[in-house]
């Protein structure tokens, strides 16, 4: 295995973690989206919401993928592995993330919002001043642990042909015939990322409870 | 170093917890049918020396006795092995402050589970026994329901229930009525006066000053790590030897 | 589209086949993978330091792994140590191993939530080793844990949808399968979709079981 070799597995670690952040910075606004349907209990919307999220948390990120490659194109939507990679990322993690935030929404004192409303602040003064502050606080460790979740399965956008970590590794095995190098090296990449994160939602954890206990 | 009569023979223990020295050279015999009420202000050392004697504490120095058997070192010097203690603990009963019931089984189980699981005895021969000791208790109708359904008192009940199917040598109370409500006490303590009227050997720490004088046969009163006075509960509540022993009764009866 | 869906229908045998095996690789690896995690969570409570901290390392360790490079590893890295094991065996390693850390983690975090004095109480009566493990930490542990518990089982359905790209024959293969042999990816991937949730429909009805066992006893 060469320098060129490890590389081109480097380059793989740029797309996934790029992939990756496309897929949470779109995935956190639509799951808070979706939370907030089903909070609202809007009529037919909110059981329909309820329904695509159940079956989303069911569905490996695999089988999503190759429905959303091969299928797409087949009703006219012409899409790349990229592109699919993305929704596919997209779809999996809203639904993930509108768990966490419906739980934060459901747990907000009422309190809280009866006060707001006291005080004459109308509908989206109070989402946007009161409610949203306090439960991004609330929901961050349960996103932080989505987002490493997240990136655990990214591996499977090779299937489709996305050149990322794994694809790059997987290519170098087959040239070379020795795959467990490059599959070492396509952890060691990993690993720090995920471990970052896990670190990330711990210390959070950690400093609200040292809040709280203040 | 033992009498005939000693149940339970307690010599020369000592314990620290870094630098906090909580028990210091404690020594004493509990003779069959003895109930002893370890008394004394909180943070005396009393509960850490309940868990000595069964060894959930190792003491530091000291040695402790059970009917003639040394408790923690074998018999070759050494100290036991998990399974050799556990033989041992199966002669002492323990009741826990907050109960420690085993939520998972129900208060039959929880009762039939160590005689069953640990002392290997037959299962029917348990259950009978234990459905007795839940009658003796007033628990009868309650055997098949789980602990989390039980009041405080109850669950104290069953706790003694259970302590008494092992058919233990000797009873060890740690504070048996201080988690509970006031008005669940008088249950719990009239089921310990029953046990101390048929001579059950019993060591009990509590706060219970009524019960200590009635039903002891003898105080143990405990300050700072050690034993300050022991004697019968009529001198030691009428006439204590120490100035502690008469603040500390002053303090209570007060309260 | 109606007639895609009657092309998916003719292919039942073959589909169902793979839920059956999707079913059987989730059973069996959630199964040993609690077996393992019964022997890993005592380790890591232990007080035997080294001991822990082995443990630890492979736990943490797996957490920061994606399935499928682990899955590749066993597979396809694991001959460079004379060790070959076909598809199904490296699947079920990698599964099951891969979860055990995942389980025991999860065990682990129950087990620190518990009160102390029940354990104490397990001491007293005389039970120590794996008995006192098995007999009084363990039942109030799987209750407790019981929810998250089901979501890893969830996880795990889903991983072993992973182990398409070594050819095993689950649900995800068998759809891609009835894919490429009639070109109907919708109708093919959306049966499989469908498949898979009433799956993990069916665990959260255990789940919600074992909670109802539990919040009797709580």
């Amino acid at each position: 295995m060469s320098a060129a070799d490890v590389l081109a597995i480097l380059q793989g670690a740029v797309v996934t973690v790029t992939l990756s952040l496309i897929g949470i910075l779109i995935g956190l606004p639509i799951g808070l989206g979706l939370a907030l349907l089903r909070w609202a209990n809007v009529p037919v919307i909110a059981r329909v919401v309820a329904v695509y999220v159940s079956v989303l948390r069911a569905t490996p990120l695999v089988t999503l993928l190759l429905l959303l490659f091969f299928a797409l194109p087949n009703v006219g939507i012409a899409i790349g592995p990229v592109s699919a990679a993305i929704l596919a990322l997209v779809m999996n993690t809203s639904a993930f993330n509108c768990e966490v935030w419906r739980a934060a929404l459901m747990n907000f004192p009422k309190e809280q919002y009866e006060a707001a409303q006291s005080v004459g602040m109308h509908a989206s003064l109070r989402f946007r001043r009161i409610v949203l502050p306090q439960i991004v606080r609330v929901s961050l460790p349960g996103l932080v642990n989505e987002m490493s979740l997240l990136i655990k399965v990214t591996p499977v956008l090779a299937v489709v042909g996305v050149v990322d970590i794994t694809r790059a590794a997987v290519r170098i095995g087959a040239e070379t015939y020795e795959p467990l190098p490059p599959f070492l090296v396509a952890i060691a990449m990993y690993a720090p990322i995920v471990f970052a994160l896990v670190s990330l939602q711990r210390f959070i954890e950690r400093r609200q409870l040292a809040a709280e206990a203040a | 170093m033992t009498n005939d009569m000693a149940v339970l023979d307690v010599a020369g223990i000592s314990k620290r917890f870094g630098d906090l020295q909580v028990l210091s050279d404690i020594s004493f015999t509990v003779t069959r049918g003895e109930t002893v009420c370890v008394l004394g202000p909180s943070g005396s050392g009393k509960s850490t020396l309940l868990r000595c004697i069964n060894w959930l504490e190792r003491p530091d120095a000291g040695q402790i006795y059970l009917n003639g058997d040394r408790i923690g070192i074998n018999n070759g010097g050494v100290v036991m092995s998990d399974r050799e203690l556990s033989r041992v603990r199966t002669r002492i009963g323990m009741v826990f402050q907050h109960f420690a019931l085993w939520p998972h089984l129900t208060v039959l189980q929880n009762l039939m589970e160590a005689p069953v699981q640990v002392q290997r005895r037959p299962a029917a021969e348990v259950r009978e026994e234990a459905m007795a000791l839940l009658a003796k208790v007033g628990l009868s109708d309650k055997a098949d329901v789980f602990p989390a359904r039980l009041s405080g008192g109850q669950k104290q009940r069953v706790g003694i229930a259970r302590a008494l199917a092992m058919k233990p040598d000797v009873l060890l109370f740690d504070e048996p009525t201080s988690a509970l409500d006031p008005e669940l006490v008088g249950e719990v303590l009239l089921v310990m006066r029953e046990l101390a009227r048929e001579g059950r050997t019993m060591v009990i720490v509590t706060h219970e000053m009524g019960f200590a004088r009635d039903a002891a046969t003898r105080i143990l009163f405990m300050d700072r790590g050690r034993v300050v006075e022991t004697g019968p509960p009529e001198r030691f509540f009428v006439s204590p030897d120490t100035e502690r022993a008469r603040q500390f009764i002053q303090r209570y009866a007060a309260g | 589209m109606i007639r895609d869906f009657a092309i998916v229908w003719s292919e039942r045998d073959l589909l169902l086949s793979g839920l059956g095996n999707t079913t059987i690789l989730s059973v069996l690896s959630a199964i040993a993978g609690l077996v393992i995690a019964f022997v890993l969570t005592p380790a890591l409570m232990s007080k035997r330091r080294w001991l822990a901290l082995t443990v630890r390392v492979f736990v943490d360790g797996m957490r920061c792994v994606p399935f499928l490079l682990f899955a590749y590893i066993v597979y396809y890295g694991l001959p460079s140590f004379g060790i070959r094991l076909d598809n199904w065996s490296s699947g079920l390693v990698a599964l099951t191993v891969y979860h055990a850390a995942y389980l025991a983690e999860i065990l682990r975090g129950a087990w620190v939530a518990q009160p102390r004095e029940p354990i104490e109480a397990g001491v007293a009566f005389g039970f120590s080793g794996p008995r006192l493990f098995r007999r009084i930490i363990l039942p109030p542990l799987l209750l407790a844990a019981g929810p998250v518990i089901g979501n890893q089982m969830i996880q795990i359905v889903k991983d072993s949808a992973f182990l398409t790209i070594i050819a095993l024959p689950e649900l995800t293969h068998a759809a891609s399968s009835i894919q490429s042999r009639h070109y109907v990816p919708f109708a093919a991937f959306i049966t499989a979709v469908f498949l898979y949730w009433g799956l993990c429909l069916v665990i959260e009805a255990g789940v919600s079981g074992i909670d109802r066992l539990a919040s009797a006893r709580r």
